[in-house]
């Protein structure tokens, strides 16, 4: 990749400091394939938390508001799927989706659709777990206060997110994370097809394959940025917070 | 039969693990009139306020609307048109008093309107000067006048109150029950849950004891209509 620009193979007598200021030097010179892949990756992972966010945090609502019978077993089983590795669910989805697989047909193998589907069986657990923490830490009372003073079940169910917000954002920005920095899925599932499924995590596998360092720093450091820049977000937005 | 101005409850049973909190528990509530119901730590007073403002599932209970039995949904719903509970430490919303007295204002509302309904509150309420104050930040004073302003604002027939002066200072105690007595002067009818029936001298015409899960009547005061034919029904006076 990135053929216009003078490569830079790193030797061992290249200094760290030298590699870095190239990655700089690539990401700040608004090179269109490299920021091609950064759009990529934040398409395909914005795309795939807000499919997965509705329906995992409403079944994170109902593990904490609600006893029924296999709570516990669904609670357990999120947890298990928390630490999935991501080339196994790139594995499982690759086999469903593979021409010979029950889904073949939908011909969704090495496009981006793929790679949110894999995306979002990564965030949802996530999802579910920090959710179903945060709104049990929710005060009871904010619920039924909610519920007595009229508001229907759906207006209730909004009011319990946003006095939950804080925690709830903490569980986006963390599946956000996850799933924008994994290679496994992304890769099994996209294919790492220039221009079209190569995003950030496996653009750097490849590009330090071949000893591209330079562009693997900066997709590295783009990452970095993100993770700082969403944790000073959530710092920032909690800090407004006013205790209960 | 509950109408407009009474409200039949019957057979109204509630356990938890092995323990009967409510056995066949019959009571009515009449409109204007304020019943204060006693009982030690955990005899099921908040349990009781619950059930009544639809929060929480009886094992059984009947509520005569003239339209045969009905089942738990829809007296769930019925409980929560009419009932309004206020918790023991009034829960406020994140936001200002204006919010969460905003929250308690049906949404058919202009935006003037709404805000004409909210200013009625705070003066009710004389929480004026405090309706831009974080709701969190308030005393428990101010807290429970925020809350009962949000009840007022619903104008509900049933007012369900859990301890709501406990933990309050004399002022604030004395501003509580100067807004209860305005609530039964519009012929709300309140369910008041205390352990002293002393902080309320003016405002009880009905006191209720839970005792083992049994209602007993401790006065003799016909302001209060219970179904005395009923054979778990007891009575001291």
């Amino acid at each position: 990749m990135l053929e216009s620009l003078p490569r830079r193979n790193i030797n061992q007598m290249e200094s760290l400091t030298t590699t870095t200021l190239a990655a700089l030097e690539l990401l700040f010179s608004g090179n269109p394939e490299l920021w091609e892949i950064i759009a990529i990756s934040f398409r395909v992972s914005g795309v795939a938390i807000l499919v997965a966010s509705p329906p995992a945090l409403l079944v994170a609502f109902i593990l904490a508001y609600y006893q029924f019978p296999g709570r516990r077993l669904l609670i357990s089983i999120n947890s298990t799927l928390l630490s999935v590795p991501a080339v196994v669910v790139g594995l499982t989805l690759f086999i469903l989706l593979s021409r010979q697989g029950p889904l073949g047909e939908w011909k969704l193998l090495f496009t981006q659709t793929a790679m949110v589907l894999g995306q979002i069986a990564l965030a949802f657990p996530i999802l579910v777990a920090m959710g179903h923490s945060a709104l049990q830490a929710c005060d009871r009372r904010a619920w039924e206060t909610a519920r007595t003073l009229g508001a229907t079940p759906i207006r209730a169910l909004i009011t319990i997110m946003r006095e939950a917000r804080f925690g709830l954002m903490a569980a986006l920005l963390a599946a956000f994370g996850r799933i924008i920095a994994e290679v496994g899925a992304s890769m099994m599932l996209g294919g790492n097809i220039l221009h079209y499924t190569r995003n950030i995590p496996t653009a750097i596998a490849l590009e330090s394959s071949k000893g591209e360092f330079a562009q693997g720093i900066a997709l590295g450091l783009v990452l970095l940025i993100l993770a700082f820049t969403l944790n000073a977000f959530l710092q920032h937005f909690q800090g407004k917070g006013q205790p209960a | 039969m509950t109408t407009a101005d009474q409200f039949n409850v019957q057979c109204l049973k509630k356990h938890f693990a092995k323990r009967q909190v409510l056995d066949e528990v019959a009571f009515s509530l009449q409109a204007g009139q304020t019943h204060l119901l006693s009982g030690d730590n955990g005899a099921g007073k908040t349990t009781l306020l619950r059930i009544l403002a639809g929060l929480e599932k009886p094992d059984s209970i009947q509520i005569d609307l003239g339209k045969g039995p009905l089942n738990w949904r829809h007296v769930k719903k019925t409980l929560q048109h009419h009932a309004l509970y206020l918790h023991q430490h009034p829960y406020m919303f994140d936001g200002t008093v204006t919010y969460n007295l905003d929250y308690a204002i049906g949404a058919k509302l202009t935006k003037r309107e709404r805000q004409l309904q909210i200013d009625k509150a705070l003066e009710w309420a004389d929480l004026r000067q405090l309706s831009h104050a974080p709701a969190k930040t308030l005393s428990g004073g101010e807290k429970q006048r925020v809350s009962l302003a949000r009840a007022w604002l619903k104008r509900p027939s049933i007012l369900l109150l859990d301890e709501p002066t406990s933990n309050l200072d004399q002022e604030s105690r004395h501003r509580t029950l100067g807004l209860l007595e305005a609530f039964k002067s519009d012929g709300t009818a309140m369910l008041l849950a205390s352990h002293d029936p002393m902080h309320f001298p003016s405002l009880i015409d009905q006191h209720l004891r839970l005792d083992q899960g049994k209602l007993i009547r401790i006065d003799d005061q016909k302001l209060f209509e219970f179904d005395q034919t009923h054979p778990n029904f007891r009575s001291t006076a």
